[in-house]
């Protein structure tokens, strides 16, 4: 799995990391003192890797942790707020093939002409199944439920207080068995999500004024919608073109890159208000194509992406987002990188 | 302020602990070389890998184009090095598929192919 980076427009109903890094450092130190057993892989189907990435989920179920994820962008507002925000996701596996994510962010809001906002958002689960793997094909398929937890966030800084929850399916693809006169083409390899974001709320109800004379109550509706939420991610394999397609005897520093765009997306479906002529983001589809590139060493890998808004509603000019992330089962083979039952249940060869 | 200064206290923990375990054994490298072309048909095959490799769980095979095996015997494991003897190999294409398992209990695989052609 993979810790994801977020930016305002799309942020609701996404995954979102975070775990406080002392309670981390302290869970992994227990665990690095007691475990003895053998743990298994990481994102692989076959000889193929799919690195995790920055702003979707890769389809696999891991032992990882991204600290930090730090992203800065302006979002979709008018005038666009400046954020930023660091985030940190844990992932564990419970089996082989099933596992939890526990994510959080923490954001800082600079607000064109107003007051100056900071705080965390919603506290983020993610509960994967990788119930489907055929090694031979490269092929990886996933599913599960995210659950962005209401009243667990600061309102200053958009935090909702209802509950989403979305049900999702990922997915990953290498090209790897395509026939060798292909070449380099089987170094390429496709990743894509998909979930339907439930919030718990359908619509939110804000006393503007009472007149005490009348009795009469003015109140503001904000309707709550249901979002459609997709992307995914091509990415060519430098680690694979190097060790499975041909050798070019490049440095080993290139050997290990992996240059990528990922696309995320929302659209709202259900529970929607039709406004036209506004930048309202529940009215529209919004999302980011974001290119960049991860460099992967043995236990670890360091990843840059640009944010690149689809629309205005999405956010103004460019955005980053860079990503320090851990394999723990390879960093902790014998304790916490290794599930804490180790039964499997997945289908394929 | 507080807030990075705990992250990045863990990742200090992270970084010092990288050194203290084996990652996955991945190919590092081949003789012949991945994709190759080669005029002089190697005796051995050679694997570099990026782990030390655990010799009973650990497979290769060469097959030619008609996906006959090519290889002669089992490999032998030095390390983190895998020599797999070959029979004479005639000109034409071939495949190499591996397994490894490193001492860590990882599991990894891949194929590669090159050519003899003199």
């Amino acid at each position: 799995m993979c810790p994801i980076a977020f930016w305002g427009a799309v942020r609701q109903g996404i995954p979102r990391p975070f775990l406080p890094a002392t309670a981390a450092a302290l869970v992994l130190t227990v665990f690095n003192l007691v475990g003895t057993s053998p743990a298994m892989a990481h994102c692989f189907a076959g000889s193929r890797f799919f690195p995790a990435m920055l702003t979707t989920d890769d389809p696999c179920v891991a032992d990882e942790l991204s600290l930090p994820t730090i992203s800065g962008f302006k979002a979709g507002d008018i005038p666009a707020n400046r954020e930023l925000d660091i985030s940190a996701e844990f992932s564990k596996r419970i089996t082989e093939d099933f596992g939890v994510s526990i994510g959080r962010t923490y954001t800082r809001l600079w607000v064109p002409g107003g007051p100056n906002a900071s705080g965390w958002q919603n506290l983020e689960t993610t509960f994967k199944y990788q119930f489907l793997t055929w090694p031979q094909s490269e092929f990886v398929l996933s599913a599960g439920v995210s659950v962005e937890w209401g009243r667990t966030g600061n309102a200053s800084v958009g935090a909702e207080k209802f509950h989403t929850i979305t049900p999702m399916l990922w997915v990953g693809k290498g090209m790897g068995d395509l026939p060798s006169s292909f070449g380099a083409l089987r170094a390429f390899a496709v990743t894509g999500q998909v979930g339907y974001a439930i919030p718990s709320w359908r619509r939110t109800f804000t006393i503007t004024s009472i007149n005490f004379d009348t009795g009469e109550v003015d109140f503001d509706e904000e309707r709550h919608p249901h979002f459609l939420q997709y992307g995914g991610s091509i990415q060519f394999s430098m680690p694979y073109l190097k060790a499975n397609v041909i050798d070019l005897g490049l440095p080993d520093v290139f050997n290990r890159m992996v240059p990528l765009v990922e696309a995320s997306f929302r659209t709202p479906v259900a529970n929607t208000i039709q406004m036209a002529n506004t930048w309202d983001e529940n009215n529209r589809t919004i999302g980011t194509v974001n290119p960049g590139i991860i460099y992967v060493a043995d236990k670890f890998q360091i990843g840059a992406e640009a944010i690149i808004p689809i629309n205005r509603a999405s956010g103004k000019g460019i955005g980053w987002v860079a990503q320090l992330h851990f394999f723990l089962d390879d960093i902790f083979p014998a304790t916490v990188g290794r599930p804490i039952i180790p039964i499997s249940a997945r289908l394929g060869p | 302020m507080k807030i990075i200064r705990k992250n990045l206290l863990a990742g200090a923990f992270l970084l010092t602990s990288l050194a203290a375990a084996d990652a996955h054994a991945q190919l590092e490298s081949a003789n012949p070389r991945v994709g190759s072309i080669v005029s002089a048909a190697p005796s051995v095959l050679t694997l570099n890998f990026s782990e030390g490799v655990e010799p009973a769980f650990s497979t290769v095979q060469v097959t030619d184009a008609a996906g006959r095996r090519a290889d002669a015997g089992k490999p032998r494991v030095n390390g983190r090095v895998v020599l797999v003897p070959l029979r004479p190999l005639a000109p034409g294409q071939y495949t190499v598929r591996w397994r490894v398992l490193s001492v860590d209990t990882h599991t990894t695989e891949g194929s590669f192919g090159f050519e003899v052609r003199p």
